[in-house]
């Protein structure tokens, strides 16, 4: 197993000297192999990006554990985390670097404190694999949403790691976009042989491309498995709206009972 | 694979070519700012003075006088550009300037506090030759700044590792504590005699002929310190433009970064502010003119702010030493005056970065 996660639990810390707690995480069992793509679903406050953030190591949790290749990602320096897990945000916003120093930043774990050649090979391999070479001294602010995204995903890959994270990445996309989004999530997990794990809001999105899904609610995973748990119960227990499941081409096609 | 390496090498090219045209273009003025001053020396008496001919007194004008100033320029214009620069980045906030953390606030109210309450105003300010050399330590005054804008440092500081340094809590810190030392000052000043208030508000107007070979170096030190930091942390710098969450994921250690930047930055504004009085404008307008240049890589967005701060201090404290017919008018008031139109030209001109616009 790539990922491994048992009994997770985070509360964010309110007031003053936080003390009180807002529990989010609480007792979170998740297994994710290589070469699948994983999908986050359910509600918004349920702790899909908390959950994301601390396999990071963006925050750390209370108690539980988070192996990847079976080793403690909780105990690890920030650089070993970073060779093993990375991130594409929800919002990417890179300042105006170009295309090319803005994946080479992805090589900051691997690196000393300059970027040495075979630092420079791996970006420009990337670059050159993820269609991007006509556009790498561009600066990345002038190129469109899905070109962003490429980007973000380049700079995830140069990490070289063994889970690839992404947080709603079709979120702010249009439908050419979020196609071309979703088609580098599942080259990476196919080609690549990296764990993916998404988290989405779209479910037909979802149904599309996930290979196992995870539905959140109040901070636990309730249902795990293919695509053969997306039924309209689940989604009637984790969403609360009540649906109509059509099976076409071996695609799930999930559409609303109420308009 | 040579993708896009050509137009790398063209734009590794280009940044090198602007740096060193920007280096030899500060050097040159240097030398003019060498040869300009009160005294009407000529540029061959200047020139001769500087190689140890001519008359003893145009000696000593040139080498105890204009080349500690001259080095005063260069060294504060870049430690304060520098320092800009790095709040700008690790704040992620393009109004960040060196005194975010409230220095130059804290560094008024120590320097009040000298001269109001422990030299009664008999301090020389500095601001003109013929009380050059009265004052009674001319470090005292330096000092108090020095403790008190350290002292603010470190209490803000102490206060954004309550809440892990988000960065809009440390700038909201400064912007407190800054009203505090602020609101002392106008205190002191309140009960002050009129001398007292007089020498008070001279030394916050800022003025280069403060500068000493002896302070010269130690603000070199300081900001050759800042330059080798944000060099080493070039690539980290550059993975915080891009946000706390999506740094950490790269590996950086985002927290101690901040916190390491937040007090070099501050310690060269500290140092250059309390030797020199308040300088404005340089630290929150050079690194937005680099960055327009030559986009925020720091690899080369540090030189070229720490040259452009040089050079806007250098022409200006040249300016203010011209215009004032004998005594240097408050170098402060002319950076802005000399920097704001350029700065404007830039912002609305077609030098424009599309980030701007």
């Amino acid at each position: 197993m790539t990922l491994q996660i048992k009994d997770l639990v985070f509360s964010y810390r309110k007031g003053f000297f936080g003390v009180r707690k807002q529990p989010v995480l609480r007792g979170l069992d998740m297994e994710l192999d290589a070469g699948e793509v994983g999908i986050l679903l359910g509600i918004n406050g349920t702790g899909k990006t908390t959950l994301l953030k601390t396999i990071l190591g963006i925050e750390k949790p209370e108690s539980g554990s988070v192996l990847i290749d079976g080793k403690d990602a909780l105990k690890m320096k920030r650089t070993e985390r970073a060779r093993l897990a990375s991130y594409v945000p929800q919002i990417i916003d890179f300042g105006e670097l170009t295309v090319y120093d803005t994946v080479m930043t992805g090589r900051i774990s691997h690196m000393g404190l300059a970027p040495g050649r075979s630092d420079r090979e791996a970006v420009e391999r990337i670059i050159h694999e993820m269609g991007l070479s006509g556009l790498s001294e561009t600066s990345v602010e002038r190129l469109s949403g899905g070109e962003r995204q490429k980007v973000a995903i380049a700079r995830a890959l140069v990490q070289e790691p063994r889970i690839l994270i992404f947080d709603e990445p079709t979120a702010n996309l249009d439908i050419s976009n979020e196609m071309l989004v979703a088609g580098e999530i599942r080259k990476a997990a196919r080609d690549r042989g990296v764990a993916v794990l998404v988290s989405l809001h779209e479910i037909n999105r979802a149904a599309d491309i996930g290979d196992r899904f995870f539905f959140m609610k109040e901070g636990r995973i309730i249902a795990a498995g293919g695509r053969e748990i997306i039924t309209e119960e689940i989604i009637k227990e984790v969403y609360g709206v009540e649906t109509d499941i059509f099976e076409s081409d071996g695609r799930k096609i999930i559409m609303r009972k109420e308009r | 694979m040579d993708i896009g390496t050509d137009t790398a090498k063209k734009r590794k090219r280009r940044c090198a070519v602007i740096i060193a045209v920007m280096a030899a273009v500060t050097v040159l003025i240097a030398f003019a700012c060498l040869f300009a001053g009160s005294s009407n020396m000529t540029v061959k008496e200047s020139l001769g003075a500087l190689f140890g001919q001519g008359t003893a007194a145009g000696i000593r004008i040139i080498r105890n006088i204009r080349i500690p100033r001259v080095l005063a320029a260069l060294i504060a214009g870049a430690g304060l550009s520098l320092s800009g620069l790095i709040m700008q980045t690790v704040l992620n906030n393009p109004m960040a300037s060196p005194s975010t953390l409230g220095v130059s606030n804290a560094a008024v109210f120590g320097a009040n506090l000298s001269i109001i309450l422990f030299a009664g105003g008999f301090l020389s300010t500095g601001n003109n030759l013929q009380g050059y050399m009265a004052g009674a330590n001319p470090f005292s005054t330096s000092l108090t700044a020095f403790v008190f804008s350290s002292l603010s440092v470190l209490l803000i500081l102490g206060l954004s590792k309550l809440r892990s340094f988000r960065p809009g809590v440390v700038v909201l810190a400064g912007i407190g504590v800054g009203a505090v030392w602020t609101a002392l000052t106008t205190l002191l000043q309140f009960y002050a005699t009129d001398v007292g208030l007089s020498a008070a508000v001279i030394w916050t107007f800022g003025d280069l002929g403060r500068a000493t070979y002896r302070t010269d170096a130690v603000m070199g030190a300081v900001v050759a310190a800042g330059l080798v930091f944000s060099l080493v942390c070039g690539w980290r710098l550059n993975a915080m433009s891009g946000g706390d969450e999506t740094a950490k994921s790269l590996g950086v250690n985002v927290d101690r970064l901040r916190f390491i930047a937040l007090l070099i930055s501050s310690i060269m504004t500290a140092v250059c502010v309390s030797f020199l009085g308040i300088i404005g404008f340089v630290g929150i307008i050079c690194p937005h003119i680099a960055k327009k240049l030559v986009g925020s890589d720091h690899r080369v967005s540090v030189p070229v702010s720490m040259l452009t701060g040089s050079m806007l201090l250098l022409l200006a404290d040249t300016l203010s030493r011209s215009l004032g017919s004998g005594t240097a008018l408050p170098v402060g008031a002319v950076t802005s005056l000399l920097g704001a139109p350029f700065f404007m030209f830039i912002l609305l001109g077609r030098f424009g970065k599309e980030e701007y616009r």
